[in-house]
């Protein structure tokens, strides 16, 4: 059996070089800022023009975005984007012909041929995201968005409350579900839904309640401990305007994380997000028309 | 209380002939209890005037003057060519009627009017400051503005017979010979002090409130029936949920849907800015040059906390006098009232995040009621801005 210490100068010398090795990996690791994956971007209609697709890319590279759930208002902004940087970009498929169709799309029968249409055409990783309530997420138009999304195998990224969650899920048990924004719920309530359903993940996109401040909030915290593999971060950028808020909120997602262990920090700044998108869209390249 | 309308007959007679009815005649509409309550709610005006704590010169006699002198003096930018009353002209209700301010550069933000500005918890579109005497130190320092210095501005009043005997008299002391950045909050102190002063007179609305408080029906009727209608449309259509109280402003920040490009690639942040430079402000309340020293007036400043929300937010802005202070917006964007009454009839829900201005909808007025919504607005304006500089012997 080997001696775990060694003796003599030359034990020393090597102990002194991994040392310093370990020191220049812990300095150099600690400079390199947080990769992120982001899980909430919209490139809608209106941004097309204000921020440009070369411009938008370079939002996302400079604020050190790794890859990027993003949806589109008029569904044409994200495959802009995705043509332009399929390593960056995973495309999601909003039921909105124009963000005006938030309140009207669950009673709009002819969103169905429109994502059909959409979803042969492109490849997609989600349907979402889209705003839906409790019991409309029963209404025929959800339900056949749920269909859809289980015949291809892609996830929900849904922007409701805990009672349309539930209903997705009974309407597919085996559904996979980015609920978005946590549903804007409490943190004791997210991990009762998350403990309930195994295929459910949450971005924690506009809030700010689970770390006022930029310090963690202890209860959030506690949530996060105990599903280190379920949250991911995101921006949302509802406006173009808010393209340009993708750096300054990156800056803030890392003040916040740098609070938890460093390997759960990492799940929910990127791992998360490439762990359960990353390789939907590996097998081939995506379709251009 | 409930007022029955008063239409005689032959103003009935005339409103058959008229399309607006009864426009232009004495006559009372109708206002539910809900309605008076809103109404009242706006008055009574003038707001009672108070000291402002933090500023130990504030409401000094000898203070206001020498700010009033400091206004118009031109030797305080940079350059020597602009003063504080270039973008806030006392002819313009204190402001340019610019979209954006212009001095030594163009600014990104319209230039907002200083009648009343006494009564803000929060100064500028963003409330990047916390008292009226720490944002007068910014267009000082600000190299679009005056783009001056704490020295400069020390050595003027230093070196200036007149003010520098008018700052012994206010102080109590003359300037500090070695303290530039002392010298130069004074100054702000002073002319906030100055500008507390800057009030609004009463307005056609104020007389009909007023009318209304005591139950005088017959001076009620005085006021326009268009105005009353439009005073209708502004209750329905909860506007003073936000332009709340006699000041018509809540005093705090809202993403109205404008957009809020500074220029092709580049935003304005507007609050989440904001809230980011009066925490860091060494002239915040929290910091040395309170006079407040139980820093009671700091409490705001030391909890206010920075939300993702906050990014593309602006001040609400007083509706009174309005009609002297186009164009509207945070850079001036919309010309005219009616075209505020028109992006809030038309607003557009694609710029409003779904849990954001949950209150924000369309009005949907038809054309009738924008234009009696501008009437209504337009009696939130005196009869013109009364303020002439008082003759102020010398200083000895």
């Amino acid at each position: 059996m080997k001696p775990l210490i060694g003796s003599g100068s030359t034990t020393v010398r090597r102990l002194s070089a991994g040392a310093a090795l370990l020191l220049i990996s812990f300095v150099s690791g600690a400079q390199e800022p947080l990769p992120i994956f982001d899980a909430h971007i919209h490139y809608s209609h209106d941004a097309w023009q204000s921020v440009p697709p070369q411009e938008a890319v370079a939002i996302l590279r400079k604020a050190g975005v790794r890859r990027a759930l993003v949806s589109s208002s008029g569904d044409d902004g994200q495959q802009k984007l995705y043509a332009l940087a399929p390593d960056l970009i995973l495309p999601s498929l909003r039921p909105y012909r124009s963000r005006g169709d938030i309140s009207t799309w669950v009673r709009d029968q002819s969103v169905i041929p429109y994502l059909e249409e959409r979803l042969k055409r492109y490849r997609y990783v989600a349907i979402g995201e889209f705003h839906v309530y409790g019991a409309d997420a029963d209404l025929p138009v959800v339900r056949r968005v749920v269909q859809l999304a289980k015949e291809h195998r892609i996830f929900l990224h849904s922007h409701s409350d805990a009672d349309a969650i539930e209903r997705h899920f009974r309407q597919d048990p085996e559904a996979r579900i980015l609920w978005a924004h946590s549903g804007f719920d409490r943190p004791e309530r997210v991990r009762e839904m998350l403990r309930k359903h195994r295929n459910l993940w949450c971005d924690l996109a506009w809030r700010t309640d689970h770390a006022p401040g930029g310090r963690l909030d202890p209860d959030w915290r506690a949530a996060m401990l105990e599903f280190p593999d379920r949250f991911m971060v995101g921006t949302d950028t509802p406006t173009p305007e808010r393209w340009h808020f993708i750096a300054e909120h990156s800056r803030w997602v890392r003040t916040w994380l740098a609070e938890l262990p460093r390997d759960v920090a990492e799940k929910i700044a990127h791992r998360n997000g490439e762990a359960v998108f990353g390789k939907m869209l590996a097998p081939s390249k995506p379709e251009q028309h | 209380m409930q007022f029955k309308k008063v239409v005689p007959c032959m103003l009935a007679l005339l409103a058959a002939l008229s399309p607006w009815g009864v426009a232009d005649q004495p006559a009372l509409l109708t206002f539910s209890e809900g309605e008076l309550k809103a109404i009242l709610a706006h008055g009574p005006w003038p707001v009672l005037p108070s000291r402002d704590p933090s500023n130990r010169v504030s409401g000094k006699p000898e203070a206001v003057a020498l700010g009033e002198r400091l206004f118009f003096d031109t030797r305080l930018s940079g350059t020597g060519a602009f003063s504080c009353a270039s973008c806030h002209a006392p002819e313009s209700s204190w402001t340019d009627n610019r979209k954006r301010g212009v001095a030594i550069a163009e600014t990104d933000r319209n230039t907002p009017t200083l009648m009343n500005v006494r009564l803000n918890r929060w100064f500028g579109w963003d409330g990047a400051a916390d008292s009226l005497w720490s944002q007068s130190i910014r267009p000082i320092l600000d190299p679009r503005e005056l783009g001056s210095r704490p020295r400069q501005v020390a050595a003027l009043v230093r070196g200036d017979e007149q003010l520098s005997c008018r700052y012994r008299r206010s102080f109590g002391a003359p300037p500090s010979a070695t303290d530039d950045e002392g010298v130069l909050v004074d100054v702000a102190k002073a002319l906030a002090a100055f500008q507390e002063t800057l009030q609004s007179a009463r307005a056609p609305f104020d007389e009909f409130r007023d009318a209304l408080a005591r139950g005088d029906r017959h001076a009620a009727a005085r006021y326009p029936v268009a105005a009353q209608r439009g005073l209708k449309v502004f209750v329905a259509g909860a506007c003073g949920t936000c332009h709340t109280g006699p000041n018509f402003t809540n005093g705090e920040f809202h993403d109205t849907g404008l957009p809020f490009f500074a220029a092709p690639g580049r935003v304005d942040p507007g609050r989440h800015e904001g809230i980011k430079r009066v925490r860091e402000s060494r002239y915040n309340l929290l910091g040395p040059y309170n006079d407040d020293a139980a820093r009671v007036t700091a409490t705001s400043t030391r909890h206010v906390m920075l939300e993702h929300r906050n990014f593309g937010e602006f001040k609400v802005p007083s509706l009174r006098n309005a009609s002297f202070t186009a164009p509207y917006g945070h850079d001036g964007q919309l010309a005219t009232l009616a075209d505020v009454v028109r992006h809030y009839s038309e607003l557009n829900l694609d710029r409003l995040h779904a849990d954001g201005e949950q209150l924000l909808k369309p009005l949907r007025l038809t054309a009738r009621e924008q234009q009696d919504l501008v009437v209504f607005l337009e009696t939130l304006s005196p009869y013109g801005n009364s303020w002439r500089p008082e003759p102020r012997p010398p200083c000895e």
